[in-house]
Protein backbone atom coordinates (compact mmCIF):
# COMPACT_ATOMS: atom_id res chain seq x y z
CA UNK A 1 0.00 0.00 0.00
CA UNK A 2 1.13 3.45 -0.71
CA UNK A 3 2.33 6.15 1.80
CA UNK A 4 -0.58 7.88 3.00
CA UNK A 5 -0.64 11.58 3.50
CA UNK A 6 -3.40 12.13 5.83
CA UNK A 7 -1.20 9.70 7.80
CA UNK A 8 -1.54 11.01 11.77
CA UNK A 9 -5.36 12.04 11.68
CA UNK A 10 -7.70 10.95 14.29
CA UNK A 11 -10.46 8.25 13.40
CA UNK A 12 -13.36 7.38 15.14
CA UNK A 13 -14.42 3.56 14.28
CA UNK A 14 -18.49 3.01 15.73
CA UNK A 15 -18.98 -0.91 14.86
CA UNK A 16 -20.58 -3.79 17.22
CA UNK A 17 -19.01 -6.38 15.25
CA UNK A 18 -15.86 -7.51 16.63
CA UNK A 19 -14.29 -9.16 14.30
CA UNK A 20 -14.93 -6.32 11.62
CA UNK A 21 -13.59 -3.63 13.92
CA UNK A 22 -10.65 -5.43 14.96
CA UNK A 23 -9.98 -6.27 10.75
CA UNK A 24 -10.72 -2.39 10.28
CA UNK A 25 -8.82 -1.41 13.64
CA UNK A 26 -5.56 -3.44 12.18
CA UNK A 27 -5.92 -1.81 8.50
CA UNK A 28 -6.30 2.15 9.57
CA UNK A 29 -3.15 1.63 12.28
CA UNK A 30 -1.19 0.21 9.39
CA UNK A 31 -2.36 3.03 7.11
CA UNK A 32 -1.18 5.71 10.05
CA UNK A 33 -4.21 7.10 11.37
CA UNK A 34 -4.72 7.02 15.11
CA UNK A 35 -7.83 4.57 15.80
CA UNK A 36 -10.35 4.92 18.67
CA UNK A 37 -12.89 2.41 18.72
CA UNK A 38 -16.67 2.45 20.01
CA UNK A 39 -18.79 -0.86 20.49
CA UNK A 40 -22.45 1.20 20.20
CA UNK A 41 -24.20 4.09 19.62
CA UNK A 42 -23.71 5.83 23.62
CA UNK A 43 -20.20 5.23 23.75
CA UNK A 44 -19.36 6.57 20.37
CA UNK A 45 -21.46 10.16 21.38
CA UNK A 46 -19.62 9.54 24.36
CA UNK A 47 -16.23 9.51 23.01
CA UNK A 48 -16.74 11.86 20.53
CA UNK A 49 -18.25 14.66 22.72
CA UNK A 50 -14.61 14.54 24.81
CA UNK A 51 -12.27 13.39 21.56
CA UNK A 52 -11.33 15.70 18.42
CA UNK A 53 -11.83 13.68 15.50
CA UNK A 54 -10.76 13.80 11.60
CA UNK A 55 -13.17 11.39 10.52
CA UNK A 56 -16.12 8.86 11.62
CA UNK A 57 -16.94 5.61 10.44
CA UNK A 58 -20.05 4.55 11.51
CA UNK A 59 -21.99 1.06 11.42
CA UNK A 60 -25.64 1.90 10.93
CA UNK A 61 -27.46 -1.23 12.92
CA UNK A 62 -25.70 -0.04 16.35
CA UNK A 63 -27.33 -0.88 20.21
CA UNK A 64 -28.57 1.73 22.15
CA UNK A 65 -28.29 4.02 19.31
CA UNK A 66 -28.38 3.79 15.81
CA UNK A 67 -25.69 5.39 13.02
CA UNK A 68 -28.70 7.79 12.10
CA UNK A 69 -28.99 9.10 15.27
CA UNK A 70 -25.08 9.35 16.20
CA UNK A 71 -24.78 11.32 13.04
CA UNK A 72 -26.98 13.44 13.65
CA UNK A 73 -25.90 14.10 17.15
CA UNK A 74 -22.03 14.41 16.13
CA UNK A 75 -23.47 16.77 13.12
CA UNK A 76 -24.79 18.86 16.15
CA UNK A 77 -21.09 19.52 17.99
CA UNK A 78 -19.86 19.73 14.68
CA UNK A 79 -21.30 20.20 11.30
CA UNK A 80 -18.44 19.82 8.88
CA UNK A 81 -16.99 16.49 10.43
CA UNK A 82 -16.83 13.68 7.80
CA UNK A 83 -19.17 10.76 8.16
CA UNK A 84 -18.72 7.35 6.89
CA UNK A 85 -21.53 5.34 6.61
CA UNK A 86 -21.09 1.36 6.78
CA UNK A 87 -24.01 -0.66 6.38
CA UNK A 88 -25.66 -4.27 5.19
CA UNK A 89 -28.53 -2.48 3.80
CA UNK A 90 -28.25 -1.73 0.47
CA UNK A 91 -31.46 -0.23 -0.58
CA UNK A 92 -31.68 3.21 -2.50
CA UNK A 93 -34.30 4.57 0.82
CA UNK A 94 -31.26 3.56 3.50
CA UNK A 95 -28.61 4.93 1.46
CA UNK A 96 -30.68 8.33 1.08
CA UNK A 97 -31.68 8.16 4.20
CA UNK A 98 -28.04 7.82 5.20
CA UNK A 99 -26.62 10.95 3.24
CA UNK A 100 -29.73 13.37 4.17
CA UNK A 101 -29.04 12.15 8.27
CA UNK A 102 -25.51 13.61 7.05
CA UNK A 103 -22.90 10.95 6.09
CA UNK A 104 -20.73 12.20 3.95
CA UNK A 105 -20.26 8.81 1.93
CA UNK A 106 -21.83 5.06 2.33
CA UNK A 107 -20.84 1.86 1.68
CA UNK A 108 -22.38 -1.29 1.72
CA UNK A 109 -21.06 -4.56 3.52
CA UNK A 110 -19.44 -6.98 2.45
CA UNK A 111 -16.62 -3.75 0.80
CA UNK A 112 -13.36 -3.72 -0.91
CA UNK A 113 -10.50 -2.51 1.51
CA UNK A 114 -8.77 -0.70 -1.22
CA UNK A 115 -11.99 0.81 -2.29
CA UNK A 116 -12.46 1.86 1.70
CA UNK A 117 -9.32 3.17 1.84
CA UNK A 118 -9.14 5.62 -0.87
CA UNK A 119 -12.89 7.05 -0.38
CA UNK A 120 -11.31 7.65 3.85
CA UNK A 121 -8.29 9.38 1.95
CA UNK A 122 -10.40 11.38 -0.75
CA UNK A 123 -12.73 12.66 2.20
CA UNK A 124 -9.92 13.80 4.39
CA UNK A 125 -8.82 15.65 1.18
CA UNK A 126 -12.09 17.35 0.74
CA UNK A 127 -12.23 18.49 4.53
CA UNK A 128 -8.64 20.00 3.95
CA UNK A 129 -9.97 21.45 0.56
CA UNK A 130 -13.20 23.08 2.54
CA UNK A 131 -10.92 23.67 5.28
CA UNK A 132 -8.90 26.21 3.02
CA UNK A 133 -11.75 27.68 0.80
CA UNK A 134 -13.87 28.36 3.99
CA UNK A 135 -10.88 30.61 5.44
CA UNK A 136 -10.91 32.40 2.39
CA UNK A 137 -14.39 33.04 2.21
CA UNK A 138 -16.49 32.09 5.22
CA UNK A 139 -19.87 33.88 4.19
CA UNK A 140 -21.75 33.95 1.21
CA UNK A 141 -24.53 35.47 0.18
CA UNK A 142 -27.96 33.73 -2.64
CA UNK A 143 -30.40 36.11 -2.90
CA UNK A 144 -31.73 36.92 0.66
CA UNK A 145 -29.99 33.97 2.32
CA UNK A 146 -26.69 34.40 3.99
CA UNK A 147 -24.64 31.16 4.16
CA UNK A 148 -22.10 30.83 7.22
CA UNK A 149 -19.48 27.82 5.87
CA UNK A 150 -18.07 27.67 9.01
CA UNK A 151 -21.09 26.29 10.54
CA UNK A 152 -22.84 24.98 7.90
CA UNK A 153 -25.82 27.52 8.56
CA UNK A 154 -28.10 29.57 6.10
CA UNK A 155 -29.90 32.72 7.45
CA UNK A 156 -32.40 34.39 5.81
CA UNK A 157 -35.40 37.13 6.74
CA UNK A 158 -37.99 34.25 7.62
CA UNK A 159 -35.40 31.86 9.06
CA UNK A 160 -32.43 30.24 10.09
CA UNK A 161 -31.81 26.10 8.86
CA UNK A 162 -28.96 23.93 8.52
CA UNK A 163 -26.84 22.21 5.99
CA UNK A 164 -25.31 19.07 5.54
CA UNK A 165 -21.21 18.69 5.50
CA UNK A 166 -21.98 17.33 1.77
CA UNK A 167 -24.64 20.44 0.68
CA UNK A 168 -22.00 22.81 1.84
CA UNK A 169 -18.76 21.08 -0.15
CA UNK A 170 -21.37 21.07 -3.43
CA UNK A 171 -22.10 24.21 -2.80
CA UNK A 172 -19.20 25.79 -2.06
CA UNK A 173 -17.49 24.20 -5.23
CA UNK A 174 -20.21 25.34 -7.74
CA UNK A 175 -19.68 28.80 -6.11
CA UNK A 176 -15.80 28.13 -6.82
CA UNK A 177 -16.86 27.23 -10.26
CA UNK A 178 -19.26 29.73 -10.83
CA UNK A 179 -20.82 30.67 -14.49
CA UNK A 180 -19.13 27.75 -15.16
CA UNK A 181 -20.77 24.42 -16.57
CA UNK A 182 -20.21 21.41 -14.47
CA UNK A 183 -20.93 17.90 -15.23
CA UNK A 184 -22.08 15.44 -13.33
CA UNK A 185 -19.49 13.19 -13.29
CA UNK A 186 -16.80 15.80 -12.55
CA UNK A 187 -19.28 16.71 -9.41
CA UNK A 188 -19.34 13.33 -8.25
CA UNK A 189 -15.09 12.96 -8.87
CA UNK A 190 -14.44 16.29 -6.88
CA UNK A 191 -17.35 16.55 -4.52
CA UNK A 192 -18.13 12.62 -3.52
CA UNK A 193 -15.11 11.68 -5.02
CA UNK A 194 -17.05 8.69 -6.89
CA UNK A 195 -15.95 7.47 -10.73
CA UNK A 196 -19.02 6.01 -11.33
CA UNK A 197 -21.39 6.51 -14.13
CA UNK A 198 -24.13 4.78 -12.45
CA UNK A 199 -24.48 7.40 -9.08
CA UNK A 200 -25.54 10.72 -10.78
CA UNK A 201 -29.19 10.22 -9.24
CA UNK A 202 -27.33 11.22 -6.48
CA UNK A 203 -26.09 14.84 -7.49
CA UNK A 204 -29.41 15.36 -9.05
CA UNK A 205 -31.08 14.98 -5.66
CA UNK A 206 -28.78 17.16 -3.89
CA UNK A 207 -29.06 19.72 -6.72
CA UNK A 208 -32.79 19.26 -6.09
CA UNK A 209 -32.55 20.28 -2.37
CA UNK A 210 -30.20 23.33 -3.02
CA UNK A 211 -32.68 24.55 -5.36
CA UNK A 212 -35.18 24.02 -2.71
CA UNK A 213 -33.32 25.96 -0.13
CA UNK A 214 -32.15 29.03 -2.47
CA UNK A 215 -34.75 29.25 -5.09
CA UNK A 216 -37.52 31.29 -5.23
CA UNK A 217 -39.58 28.96 -7.82
CA UNK A 218 -37.12 25.57 -7.61
CA UNK A 219 -38.76 24.43 -10.93
CA UNK A 220 -37.68 27.89 -12.99
CA UNK A 221 -34.32 28.08 -11.28
CA UNK A 222 -32.68 31.62 -11.08
CA UNK A 223 -28.80 30.64 -9.30
CA UNK A 224 -28.85 26.47 -9.98
CA UNK A 225 -29.51 26.06 -13.81
CA UNK A 226 -29.70 22.72 -15.65
CA UNK A 227 -27.77 22.91 -18.93
CA UNK A 228 -29.39 19.72 -20.77
CA UNK A 229 -26.78 16.97 -21.65
CA UNK A 230 -23.90 18.55 -19.85
CA UNK A 231 -24.53 19.01 -16.61
CA UNK A 232 -25.32 22.13 -14.22
CA UNK A 233 -24.18 25.76 -13.99
CA UNK A 234 -24.06 28.03 -10.97
CA UNK A 235 -25.19 31.61 -12.00
CA UNK A 236 -24.16 34.62 -9.28
CA UNK A 237 -26.69 36.55 -10.59
CA UNK A 238 -27.90 38.54 -7.64
CA UNK A 239 -25.73 37.35 -5.28
CA UNK A 240 -22.18 38.70 -3.92
CA UNK A 241 -19.47 37.68 -1.44
CA UNK A 242 -19.17 39.51 1.96
CA UNK A 243 -16.45 40.25 3.93
CA UNK A 244 -15.75 38.73 7.47
CA UNK A 245 -17.90 40.66 9.76
CA UNK B 1 -45.16 6.13 10.30
CA UNK B 2 -44.68 4.21 7.31
CA UNK B 3 -47.02 1.71 9.00
CA UNK B 4 -49.88 3.96 10.35
CA UNK B 5 -49.80 4.99 6.29
CA UNK B 6 -49.57 1.46 5.15
CA UNK B 7 -52.63 0.94 7.43
CA UNK B 8 -54.76 4.21 6.95
CA UNK B 9 -55.73 3.34 3.12
CA UNK B 10 -57.17 0.04 4.43
CA UNK B 11 -58.87 1.64 7.45
CA UNK B 12 -60.74 4.36 6.01
CA UNK B 13 -61.86 1.91 2.76
CA UNK B 14 -63.53 -0.80 5.40
CA UNK B 15 -65.18 2.43 7.38
CA UNK B 16 -66.61 3.59 3.97
CA UNK B 17 -67.81 0.22 2.89
CA UNK B 18 -69.31 -0.73 6.42
CA UNK B 19 -70.94 3.26 6.20
CA UNK B 20 -71.94 2.51 2.53
CA UNK B 21 -73.20 -1.24 3.81
CA UNK B 22 -75.14 0.26 6.65
CA UNK B 23 -77.01 2.69 4.60
CA UNK B 24 -78.47 0.07 1.62
CA UNK B 25 -79.54 -2.00 5.30
CA UNK B 26 -81.08 1.18 6.15
CA UNK B 27 -82.64 1.94 2.85
CA UNK B 28 -84.06 -1.61 2.64
CA UNK B 29 -85.86 -1.30 6.05
CA UNK B 30 -87.20 2.41 4.54
CA UNK B 31 -88.45 0.35 1.42
CA UNK B 32 -89.95 -2.29 3.14
CA UNK B 33 -91.92 -0.12 5.63
CA UNK B 34 -92.92 1.98 3.12
CA UNK B 35 -94.10 -0.40 0.46
CA UNK B 36 -95.76 -2.09 3.00
CA UNK B 37 -97.59 1.27 4.21
CA UNK B 38 -98.78 1.54 0.62
CA UNK B 39 -100.00 -2.35 0.42
CA UNK B 40 -101.46 -1.68 3.51
CA UNK B 41 -103.51 1.42 1.95
CA UNK B 42 -103.90 0.69 -1.57
CA UNK B 43 -103.98 -3.17 -1.65
CA UNK B 44 -107.14 -4.61 -0.78
CA UNK B 45 -108.64 -1.72 -3.20
CA UNK B 46 -106.33 -3.54 -6.33
CA UNK B 47 -106.24 -7.23 -5.44
CA UNK B 48 -106.28 -8.48 -1.65
CA UNK B 49 -104.75 -11.55 -2.63
CA UNK B 50 -101.55 -9.17 -3.21
CA UNK B 51 -100.79 -8.85 0.04
CA UNK B 52 -99.19 -11.48 2.38
CA UNK B 53 -97.57 -10.45 5.74
CA UNK B 54 -95.97 -13.65 6.20
CA UNK B 55 -94.04 -13.79 2.45
CA UNK B 56 -93.02 -9.79 2.91
CA UNK B 57 -91.09 -10.27 6.71
CA UNK B 58 -89.71 -13.14 5.24
CA UNK B 59 -88.16 -11.31 2.37
CA UNK B 60 -87.65 -8.68 4.38
CA UNK B 61 -85.49 -11.26 7.25
CA UNK B 62 -83.92 -12.82 4.16
CA UNK B 63 -82.27 -9.70 3.02
CA UNK B 64 -81.76 -8.72 6.45
CA UNK B 65 -79.72 -12.19 7.33
CA UNK B 66 -78.05 -11.47 3.40
CA UNK B 67 -76.87 -8.09 4.19
CA UNK B 68 -75.41 -8.74 7.27
CA UNK B 69 -74.04 -11.86 6.35
CA UNK B 70 -71.86 -9.68 3.47
CA UNK B 71 -71.26 -6.95 6.49
CA UNK B 72 -69.61 -9.95 8.83
CA UNK B 73 -67.75 -11.57 5.63
CA UNK B 74 -65.90 -8.25 4.55
CA UNK B 75 -64.95 -7.29 8.53
CA UNK B 76 -63.38 -10.78 8.31
CA UNK B 77 -61.44 -10.07 5.55
CA UNK B 78 -60.58 -6.52 6.57
CA UNK B 79 -59.06 -8.89 9.87
CA UNK B 80 -57.35 -10.59 7.68
CA UNK B 81 -56.00 -8.19 5.62
CA UNK B 82 -54.36 -6.31 8.77
CA UNK B 83 -52.87 -9.44 9.71
CA UNK B 84 -51.37 -10.07 6.03
CA UNK B 85 -50.30 -6.26 6.56
CA UNK B 86 -48.64 -6.93 9.89
CA UNK B 87 -47.08 -9.98 8.86
CA UNK B 88 -45.73 -8.25 5.27
CA UNK B 89 -44.00 -5.68 8.26
CA UNK B 90 -42.60 -8.25 9.98
CA UNK B 91 -40.97 -9.85 6.61
CA UNK B 92 -39.14 -6.76 5.85
CA UNK B 93 -37.69 -6.53 8.95
CA UNK B 94 -36.68 -9.82 9.35
CA UNK B 95 -34.46 -9.45 5.66
CA UNK B 96 -33.91 -6.44 7.34
CA UNK B 97 -32.18 -8.59 9.57
CA UNK B 98 -31.09 -11.97 8.03
CA UNK B 99 -29.00 -9.19 5.39
CA UNK B 100 -27.19 -7.81 8.27
CA UNK B 101 -26.53 -11.13 10.09
CA UNK B 102 -25.37 -12.67 6.68
CA UNK B 103 -23.77 -9.58 5.06
CA UNK B 104 -21.71 -8.99 8.57
CA UNK B 105 -19.55 -11.87 8.86
CA UNK B 106 -19.05 -12.01 5.17
CA UNK B 107 -18.00 -8.55 5.33
CA UNK B 108 -15.46 -9.14 7.85
CA UNK B 109 -14.36 -12.47 6.31
CA UNK B 110 -13.43 -10.63 2.86
CA UNK B 111 -11.81 -7.79 4.90
CA UNK B 112 -9.48 -10.06 6.59
CA UNK B 113 -8.83 -12.31 3.11
CA UNK B 114 -8.12 -8.67 1.28
CA UNK B 115 -5.93 -7.37 4.01
CA UNK B 116 -4.03 -11.03 4.18
CA UNK B 117 -2.86 -10.34 0.44
CA UNK B 118 -2.50 -6.91 0.52
CA UNK B 119 -0.09 -6.64 3.75
CA UNK B 120 2.63 -8.48 4.89
CA UNK B 121 0.57 -9.48 8.42
CA UNK B 122 2.96 -10.79 10.84
CA UNK B 123 2.56 -14.51 11.61
CA UNK B 124 1.00 -14.13 15.05
CA UNK B 125 -1.31 -11.81 13.56
CA UNK B 126 -2.29 -14.34 10.47
CA UNK B 127 -3.13 -16.69 13.29
CA UNK B 128 -5.88 -14.33 14.76
CA UNK B 129 -7.38 -13.03 11.86
CA UNK B 130 -7.63 -16.86 10.68
CA UNK B 131 -9.48 -17.56 14.41
CA UNK B 132 -12.31 -14.34 13.04
CA UNK B 133 -12.47 -16.06 9.58
CA UNK B 134 -13.11 -19.37 11.00
CA UNK B 135 -15.92 -17.93 13.44
CA UNK B 136 -17.52 -16.12 10.89
CA UNK B 137 -17.68 -19.08 8.70
CA UNK B 138 -19.46 -20.84 11.51
CA UNK B 139 -21.27 -18.21 12.20
CA UNK B 140 -22.41 -18.08 8.65
CA UNK B 141 -22.98 -21.53 8.65
CA UNK B 142 -25.52 -21.93 11.98
CA UNK B 143 -27.39 -18.79 10.11
CA UNK B 144 -27.94 -20.84 6.98
CA UNK B 145 -28.75 -24.05 8.91
CA UNK B 146 -31.24 -22.15 11.08
CA UNK B 147 -33.26 -20.99 8.09
CA UNK B 148 -33.29 -24.55 6.26
CA UNK B 149 -34.28 -26.10 9.67
CA UNK B 150 -36.99 -23.43 10.52
CA UNK B 151 -38.29 -23.90 6.79
CA UNK B 152 -38.11 -27.67 7.16
CA UNK B 153 -39.93 -27.48 10.21
CA UNK B 154 -42.35 -25.29 8.67
CA UNK B 155 -43.35 -27.98 5.97
CA UNK B 156 -43.10 -30.76 8.78
CA UNK B 157 -39.62 -32.18 6.68
CA UNK B 158 -37.44 -32.09 9.93
CA UNK B 159 -36.13 -35.08 10.80
CA UNK B 160 -36.20 -35.86 14.49
CA UNK B 161 -34.45 -38.44 16.57
CA UNK B 162 -35.98 -38.97 19.73
CA UNK B 163 -35.06 -40.90 22.61
CA UNK B 164 -36.26 -41.90 25.85
CA UNK B 165 -33.30 -40.14 28.05
CA UNK B 166 -33.17 -39.32 31.91
CA UNK B 167 -34.31 -35.23 31.36
CA UNK B 168 -32.34 -33.32 33.97
CA UNK B 169 -28.67 -34.79 33.26
CA UNK B 170 -29.47 -34.22 29.51
CA UNK B 171 -30.85 -30.53 30.49
CA UNK B 172 -28.14 -29.34 32.72
CA UNK B 173 -24.90 -31.27 30.20
CA UNK B 174 -26.86 -29.11 27.46
CA UNK B 175 -26.87 -25.53 29.26
CA UNK B 176 -23.55 -26.72 29.76
CA UNK B 177 -21.99 -27.37 26.31
CA UNK B 178 -24.07 -24.05 25.33
CA UNK B 179 -21.85 -21.86 28.02
CA UNK B 180 -19.10 -23.32 26.33
CA UNK B 181 -20.00 -22.57 23.13
CA UNK B 182 -20.70 -18.63 23.76
CA UNK B 183 -17.46 -18.62 26.56
CA UNK B 184 -19.69 -18.44 29.47
CA UNK B 185 -17.33 -19.05 32.36
CA UNK B 186 -18.16 -22.06 33.86
CA UNK B 187 -18.98 -20.45 37.41
CA UNK B 188 -22.09 -18.30 35.73
CA UNK B 189 -23.81 -21.46 35.55
CA UNK B 190 -25.82 -22.03 38.86
CA UNK B 191 -27.87 -25.44 38.77
CA UNK B 192 -30.95 -26.38 41.26
CA UNK B 193 -33.17 -28.93 42.14
CA UNK B 194 -33.73 -32.04 40.15
CA UNK B 195 -35.50 -33.91 37.68
CA UNK B 196 -34.11 -37.42 37.31
CA UNK B 197 -37.10 -38.81 35.02
CA UNK B 198 -37.25 -40.38 31.37
CA UNK B 199 -38.65 -38.03 28.94
CA UNK B 200 -38.88 -38.40 25.25
CA UNK B 201 -35.92 -36.07 23.87
CA UNK B 202 -34.21 -35.05 20.81
CA UNK B 203 -30.69 -34.25 21.66
CA UNK B 204 -30.25 -32.33 18.63
CA UNK B 205 -33.27 -30.37 18.63
CA UNK B 206 -32.75 -29.82 22.18
CA UNK B 207 -29.63 -28.75 21.79
CA UNK B 208 -31.33 -25.97 19.29
CA UNK B 209 -33.43 -24.74 22.46
CA UNK B 210 -30.51 -24.29 24.74
CA UNK B 211 -28.21 -22.54 22.57
CA UNK B 212 -30.91 -19.75 21.77
CA UNK B 213 -31.57 -19.15 24.77
CA UNK B 214 -27.84 -18.84 26.28
CA UNK B 215 -27.21 -16.68 23.17
CA UNK B 216 -29.95 -14.76 23.83
CA UNK B 217 -29.36 -14.54 27.99
CA UNK B 218 -25.95 -12.91 26.79
CA UNK B 219 -27.04 -10.56 24.08
CA UNK B 220 -30.17 -9.01 25.69
CA UNK B 221 -27.27 -8.39 29.38
CA UNK B 222 -25.41 -5.06 29.52
CA UNK B 223 -22.86 -6.95 32.33
CA UNK B 224 -21.99 -10.66 32.09
CA UNK B 225 -24.51 -12.57 32.58
CA UNK B 226 -25.17 -15.35 35.89
CA UNK B 227 -27.38 -18.19 34.87
CA UNK B 228 -29.63 -20.30 37.15
CA UNK B 229 -30.63 -22.99 36.12
CA UNK B 230 -33.70 -24.92 38.41
CA UNK B 231 -35.13 -28.00 37.56
CA UNK B 232 -38.07 -29.78 39.22
CA UNK B 233 -40.94 -32.55 39.31
CA UNK B 234 -44.30 -32.20 38.85
CA UNK B 235 -47.16 -35.28 38.62
CA UNK B 236 -47.03 -35.38 34.72
CA UNK B 237 -44.13 -33.85 33.48
CA UNK B 238 -40.77 -32.23 34.41
CA UNK B 239 -39.94 -28.44 34.41
CA UNK B 240 -36.56 -26.45 33.73
CA UNK B 241 -36.24 -23.02 34.81
CA UNK B 242 -33.70 -21.07 32.44
CA UNK B 243 -32.89 -17.74 34.42
CA UNK B 244 -30.76 -14.66 33.22
CA UNK B 245 -30.06 -11.26 34.61
CA UNK B 246 -30.58 -9.90 31.53
CA UNK B 247 -32.80 -6.35 30.77
CA UNK B 248 -35.98 -8.51 31.24
CA UNK B 249 -38.94 -8.45 28.76
CA UNK B 250 -41.52 -5.74 29.24
CA UNK B 251 -45.44 -8.02 29.38
CA UNK B 252 -46.34 -6.87 26.50
CA UNK B 253 -43.77 -8.11 24.62
CA UNK B 254 -43.85 -11.03 26.35
CA UNK B 255 -46.93 -12.36 24.60
CA UNK B 256 -44.94 -11.74 21.31
CA UNK B 257 -41.22 -13.40 21.73
CA UNK B 258 -42.93 -16.69 20.26
CA UNK B 259 -43.98 -15.23 17.61
CA UNK B 260 -41.84 -15.28 13.88
CA UNK B 261 -39.91 -12.94 13.32
CA UNK B 262 -41.03 -10.90 16.31
CA UNK B 263 -38.08 -8.84 17.62
CA UNK B 264 -37.91 -5.91 20.77
CA UNK B 265 -36.37 -2.46 19.25
CA UNK B 266 -35.39 0.82 21.91
CA UNK B 267 -33.00 2.35 23.28
CA UNK B 268 -32.48 0.08 26.22
CA UNK B 269 -31.59 -3.52 23.98
CA UNK B 270 -27.69 -3.92 24.33
CA UNK B 271 -27.31 -6.03 21.00
CA UNK B 272 -29.16 -5.49 17.47
CA UNK B 273 -27.82 -9.22 16.27
CA UNK B 274 -30.22 -11.43 15.45
CA UNK B 275 -33.34 -12.59 13.00
CA UNK B 276 -36.55 -13.11 14.47
CA UNK B 277 -36.49 -16.50 14.70
CA UNK B 278 -34.48 -18.17 17.58
CA UNK B 279 -37.88 -18.57 20.24
CA UNK B 280 -40.18 -18.87 17.71
CA UNK B 281 -37.87 -22.31 16.32
CA UNK B 282 -37.22 -23.45 20.15
CA UNK B 283 -41.47 -23.14 20.58
CA UNK B 284 -41.79 -25.19 17.71
CA UNK B 285 -39.01 -28.22 18.67
CA UNK B 286 -40.36 -28.14 22.57
CA UNK B 287 -43.80 -27.94 20.49
CA UNK B 288 -42.98 -31.24 18.89
CA UNK B 289 -41.86 -33.12 22.04
CA UNK B 290 -45.17 -33.07 23.32
CA UNK B 291 -44.24 -29.94 25.94
CA UNK B 292 -44.49 -26.35 26.27
CA UNK B 293 -41.93 -23.00 26.47
CA UNK B 294 -42.89 -20.03 28.48
CA UNK B 295 -41.13 -16.88 29.89
CA UNK B 296 -42.08 -14.71 33.04
CA UNK B 297 -40.13 -11.57 33.65
CA UNK B 298 -40.78 -8.87 36.13
CA UNK B 299 -40.44 -6.37 33.70
CA UNK B 300 -37.85 -4.10 31.56
CA UNK B 301 -34.52 -4.23 34.00
CA UNK B 302 -35.46 -7.47 35.91
CA UNK B 303 -34.17 -10.43 34.10
CA UNK B 304 -36.01 -13.51 32.55
CA UNK B 305 -36.89 -17.15 33.14
CA UNK B 306 -37.73 -19.31 30.30
CA UNK B 307 -39.89 -22.78 31.83
CA UNK B 308 -40.07 -25.51 29.53
CA UNK B 309 -42.41 -28.46 30.67
CA UNK B 310 -41.78 -31.68 29.06
CA UNK B 311 -43.83 -34.78 29.87
CA UNK B 312 -42.50 -37.94 31.56
CA UNK B 313 -42.43 -41.06 29.63
CA UNK B 314 -45.09 -43.53 30.47
CA UNK B 315 -47.10 -41.12 32.94
CA UNK B 316 -48.22 -38.90 30.51
CA UNK B 317 -49.41 -38.52 26.94
CA UNK B 318 -49.03 -42.19 26.33
CA UNK B 319 -50.10 -42.23 23.35
CA UNK B 320 -48.38 -38.94 21.88
CA UNK B 321 -45.21 -40.08 22.97
CA UNK B 322 -45.43 -43.75 21.62
CA UNK B 323 -46.39 -41.56 18.38
CA UNK B 324 -42.89 -39.55 18.76
CA UNK B 325 -40.90 -42.78 18.87
CA UNK B 326 -42.82 -44.52 16.18
CA UNK B 327 -42.00 -41.38 14.06
CA UNK B 328 -38.05 -41.80 14.78
CA UNK B 329 -37.89 -45.18 13.92
CA UNK B 330 -39.48 -44.97 10.83
CA UNK B 331 -37.69 -41.66 10.23
CA UNK B 332 -34.21 -43.59 11.22
CA UNK B 333 -35.43 -46.87 8.88
CA UNK B 334 -35.95 -44.82 6.05
CA UNK B 335 -32.69 -42.85 6.15
CA UNK B 336 -31.07 -46.58 6.59
CA UNK B 337 -32.76 -47.79 3.45
CA UNK B 338 -31.76 -44.60 1.37
CA UNK B 339 -28.31 -45.18 2.61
Amino acid sequence: MSRNEFAGSRVLLVEDEEALAMGLEYNLTEEGYNVRMAADGKEAIDIFASVEFDLVILDIMLPYLDGFEVAKKMREKNPQIPILMLTARSGIKDRLRGLETGADDYMTKPFHLDEMLLRIQGMLRRKRWYRVKTDENPFYQIGKCTINFENLTCQSDKSEFQLTAREAILLKYLIENKDRIVSRQELLENVWHIHSEMETRTVDSFMARLRKYFEKDPKNPIYFKSVRGAGYMFREEGTRTQKRP
Amino acid sequence: MKKNRSLFYPIFIFVVAQVAWFLVIGLWIARYLINNIIFEQVGDNISPQLISKQSNILALIGGLILMVSVSVAMALIFRHLTIQLKLTHMYDNFIANVTHELKSPLASIQLYLETLKARNVPAFKQHEFMGSMINDARRLQYLIEAILDISGLEQKKFVYNFQVVTAGPVFKQLVNEAATQFKLPEESITVSGSADYPCVIDRGAMRIVFNNLMDNAIKYSKTPTKIFLHLSRHPRHVAVDFADQGIGISHKDQKKIFHKFHRIYGNHIPSVKGTGLGLSWAKEIIKAHGGKIKVHSEGVGMGSTFTIELPIYQTAKKRYIKQLLRITKKSRGDTDEQE
